[in-house]
């Protein structure tokens, strides 16, 4: 990774394939947990849960490509896949592209290489998947009318709107920072146990 | 899309899958009525057994009955508890039905070859391409993998929390190796240069092509009109 400061800083062959190799193993994880949010509670900690478990893959990119969009990259192919399986609505969307920007942000800002740096760049993006279960309290009524159109039962609606208290806001936003936190931790100690002693990192 | 049946086993212009997934996600989160969706739904699949997928077009087609069972007979028979997760199953699951059959379809019938041609006569950027298409060949990798890892696991008698540890870390080290190994043979046939790449796919789109777009994006309108 010596040569990615003296070369220039944009993304060449391998950094782009690097970035699509860690972007199928961040997909698999992810897409994993998403199917886990047809139940409703899982569906509100899904953004924290994918924040503890997606850390190792992310802070092995943010090591592996130190150069601007590696991030933003991952994020839009995370997205177009999500759409091709009819998944992405507009709110995730919109999170997604704020969460990767500012990942991309904390990154240019932090030179890449800092691991606080890296740690806090992946807290925000996993801020970005908030937006999968937000239009619950976005759109609270016509959500819920919605989605009783949409054939699910009474008892599924009524332990949504259980949900949709403020204070379950605030856990779901706050899940992922905290757990990007322990995420990107455990990807540290596993890092010093096994990466580097192999020359990976 | 009959006249184009005609012809027996079709081939699709990438692009003409791909619009039509782009459709097919438009009815199937616009709509509500289950008779549209049904529609929808028996079209593609037609669509799909013309193409030469006939095999997975009965399994979808299975799997989508199953799914209409157990939302309009069995599940209103079952005790609460499993209702309820039975129906956001079955509700879901029908919702991703049509891009999902459109899905088989790009999987099975389009080379990630022919996806790269037809979103470079897009203008996608190499930046894009590249990456996508290297993680769309990597999911089948990372299954392989996990099908090895398991197995060495099972030899070793590993359990619990541990075997978290042990799944992770081979698939990051084969993963890291794998970015490696394809970057320099990638490099070696030239994915750097910057002149404009060719391909031995040749693309244009076809009667049948303009059809069933037409076909789709009638369906689209009239969904709208009556319902």
């Amino acid at each position: 990774m010596k040569n990615s400061t003296t070369n220039t800083m944009r993304m060449k062959g391998k950094d782009l394939i690097t970035v699509g190799i860690f972007s199928a193993i961040y997909f698999v994880i992810n897409f994993a947990f998403m199917l886990l949010g047809t139940i409703p509670i899982m569906w509100i900690l899904m953004p924290g849960l994918i924040a503890l478990f997606t850390g190792i893959p992310y802070m092995l990119l943010a090591a592996k490509v130190q150069k601007p969009g590696a991030i933003f990259l991952m994020g839009l192919i995370t997205g177009l896949i999500y759409f091709i399986t009819g998944q992405f609505t507009t709110v995730i969307l919109i999170t997604f592209v704020i969460g990767c920007g500012l990942a991309e942000l904390v990154r240019f800002l932090t030179k890449y290489k800092s691991f606080m740096g890296n740690t806090l760049s992946f807290a925000c993006f996993s801020i970005g998947m908030i937006g999968s279960p937000l239009p619950i309290w976005l759109f609270k009524e016509s959500f819920i009318a919605q989605i009783s159109e949409q054939g699910m039962s009474a008892d599924y609606v009524a332990s949504i709107e259980a949900l949709s208290s403020t204070g379950m806001l605030v856990l779901m936003i706050a899940a992922p920072i905290v757990l990007a936190f322990v995420g990107a931790f455990i990807a540290k100690v596993l890092f010093k146990k096994h990466f580097v002693k192999a020359g990976i990192v | 899309m009959s006249s184009a049946a005609k012809k027996g086993r079709l081939n699709f212009d990438p692009r003409t899958k791909l619009i039509l997934l782009v459709i097919a996600n438009i009815v199937a989160f616009t709509q509500q009525s289950i008779w549209v969706e049904i529609a929808w739904v028996v079209s593609l699949l037609i669509l799909i057994a013309v193409c030469g997928c006939g095999k997975s077009a009965c399994k979808l087609a299975v799997a989508f009955s199953i799914c209409l069972l157990l939302q309009y007979y069995i599940v209103p028979v079952m005790p609460q508890v499993l209702a309820t997760t039975f129906l956001i199953l079955a509700t879901y699951a029908r919702k991703i039905f049509p891009c999902l059959i459109i899905g088989t379809l790009l999987v099975q019938k389009t080379s990630v070859r022919e996806m790269t041609a037809a979103l470079r006569k897009w203008h996608v950027p190499q930046g894009l391409i590249i990456p996508l298409s290297v993680t769309i060949r990597y999911f089948p990798a990372i299954k392989e993998e996990i099908g090895y890892i398991r197995d060495a696991m099972k030899f070793r008698d590993i359990h619990g929390i541990q075997k978290l540890e042990c799944l992770v870390v081979p698939i990051m080290m084969s993963a890291t190796a794998t970015a490696e190994e394809l970057s320099a043979a990638a490099v070696t046939r030239g994915i750097e240069n910057p002149n404009k790449k060719t391909s031995i796919v040749t693309m244009r789109f076809g009667v049948h092509d303009v059809l069933c777009l037409a076909f789709g994006i009638i369906f689209c309108v009239v969904a709208f009109i009556i319902v």
